[in-house]
């Protein structure tokens, strides 16, 4: 119908790429999701203190990462940290190298931007926390850290768990954008496929079925986990 | 239906391309006293933009002699600026007469339009790198870091044959600055570009460490059948080369001397 031609798949070269380009997404999102949770959580935790200080820096954070383009810190990574002075000297050859390859750049920037995502979906599953539970924790004598763990933290996650979904397939669909700083992702080779055999709609159309393949994986184990989270009788529990 | 609609359509198309074809290109240039040629504007040192604004370059020089050389005076002449995906249509719909933008000799391009005598003989692509470096040919870049442009022709050549594991941009200066950060070893690019990095001063420590695996001949491009407009065409370039006028473009736009442009001036002046 639209006289799509896949012939191109059969290239060994492009299969290559291609398979290349699957594994670094797929390491670039899993290392920045963990990475983004850790934050996440540690960053919440800081919140739950209360210590005026140490919530200026988490809320700084917070509104640095968050309010820009992750594309912008990549390229700011990438390009400007080495210019800075963050280098290093390669023993083999004695050049002075930048001390973050792209694909370091592109998983700090990226677990550093999801961190903050991250740290608001918790922030907002502890505030929502109804008071009375605390309260009760409180009057049954939990300290203030068995109070964090035992008690906040497994509701707050429960209740933030849907957030934490958008964020984790958001952060999965962003590492797309580190093909500008040469991480050989899927879409950096998309880019090299269809300059190469001019089929862009094809290559298009490949890489949005794998995009949509691959996120769904993590939707779907998203939505088993809130499933098996689930308190009986409360939102998705029966 | 539509089917009908595009034949009918098509056919009206070729009957139109073969009345041009049959017109005679000269004689029209003559009666108009003006050449209009197509030329990069954008891609020094054979067609680009001087301060001032004027399009200026080795293909332009060469241009205004053809117009000397055909109507006396090289001012009878005017520039319509054409980038590789338009030039072959701009040709043959009748827009321009002739194309000197960069146009290789391909095989395909043969099949549509008639090529003029083949006046310079362009390097592929080099690699860019840095004074010291001590690697001097393709097969040494094997599993190293070589920085890159996204969308180069050879990028997929340069997997398959040489094993190079390619760093690519989106665009040039972005490829420059990774380069002198030293995040690849070198840049594979356009010879005749990088040879024009090579002038800047910024860049005077760094050298062409591999040269071009194959060199790409470059013509004029005529519509197809102009027999007549071709050998004067053809016929002024020679005299050109044999006057040492392409060795003289050369060095006013600061091209490396080519051996081609060196041999073809030798040659035609020992023929005229």
């Amino acid at each position: 119908m639209l006289g799509l031609d896949f012939s191109w798949l059969g290239d060994a070269t492009y299969q290559q790429w291609l398979l290349v380009g699957v594994t670094n997404t797929i390491e670039l999102a899993a290392i920045s999701s963990v990475a983004a949770v850790i934050i996440g959580m540690l960053g919440a935790l800081a919140l739950t203190l209360r210590i005026f200080w140490l919530e200026a820096i988490v809320e700084l954070f917070v509104e640095f990462f968050r309010n820009t383009p992750p594309l912008l810190q990549m390229l700011f990574a990438y390009f400007t940290l080495s210019t800075l002075g963050l280098k290093v000297t390669d023993p083999a050859t004695g050049l002075s190298v930048p001390l973050l390859s792209a694909f370091a750049c592109a998983a700090i920037s990226l677990s550093l931007f999801g961190g903050a995502l991250a740290i608001e979906a918790f922030r907002s599953g502890i505030e929502t926390m109804p008071r009375a539970i605390i309260e009760a924790a409180r009057s049954l004598g939990y300290s203030r850290w068995s109070r964090f763990w035992r008690v906040e933290a497994p509701i707050a996650t429960r209740i933030c768990l849907p957030a934490l979904t958008n964020i984790l397939t958001n952060l999965f669909k962003t590492t797309s954008q580190a093909s500008v700083i040469t991480v050989p992702e899927l879409m950096y080779y998309a880019g090299q496929i269809y300059n190469d055999n001019l089929r862009t709609l094809e290559v298009m159309l490949l890489i949005l079925v794998i995009y949509v393949a691959l996120v769904s994986v993590i939707t779907f184990a998203m939505a088993r986990l809130e499933r098996w989270m689930a308190f009986p009788g409360y939102g998705t529990g029966r | 239906m539509i089917k009908n609609t595009v034949m009918s359509v098509l056919a009206i198309v070729a009957a139109l391309s073969a009345s041009t074809a049959m017109a005679d290109t000269l004689a029209d240039i003559k009666a108009r006293d003006k050449l209009i040629v197509g030329v990069k504007n954008d891609y020094a040192p054979y067609g680009y933009l001087n301060d001032k604004g004027e399009t200026v370059g080795f293909e332009i020089e060469l241009a205004k002699y053809v117009a000397k050389e055909l109507l006396g005076s090289e001012d009878k002449i005017e520039l319509v600026p054409v980038v590789a995906a338009n030039r072959i249509e701009f040709l043959t719909a009748g827009r321009i007469d002739a194309i000197f933008a960069t146009l290789g000799i391909t095989a395909e391009r043969e099949k549509v339009i008639d090529f003029t005598t083949q006046y310079v003989s362009a390097g592929g692509p080099s690699v860019l790198m840095a004074g010291a470096a001590k690697i001097s040919k393709w097969e040494e870049l094997k599993g190293r870091q070589v920085c890159g442009i996204q969308g180069s022709y050879f990028n997929k050549k340069m997997t398959e044959e040489f094993g190079i594991e390619l760093v690519n941009f989106k665009s040039q200066p972005e490829a420059y600055r990774a380069l002198k950060d030293n995040r690849c070893i070198g840049m594979v690019f356009d010879d005749m570009t990088l040879q024009m990095k090579l002038r800047e001063p910024d860049w005077s420590s760094y050298k062409i460490a591999v040269a071009p695996y194959e060199f790409a001949p470059m013509a004029g491009g005529l519509r197809k059948g102009e027999t007549a407009f071709r050998e004067a065409v053809d016929k002024a370039i020679h005299k050109a080369e044999g006057e040492g006028k392409l060795i003289e473009w050369e060095k006013k736009f600061g091209m490396p001397a080519s051996d081609y442009i060196a041999q073809r001036a030798k040659a035609a002046a020992s023929a005229n």
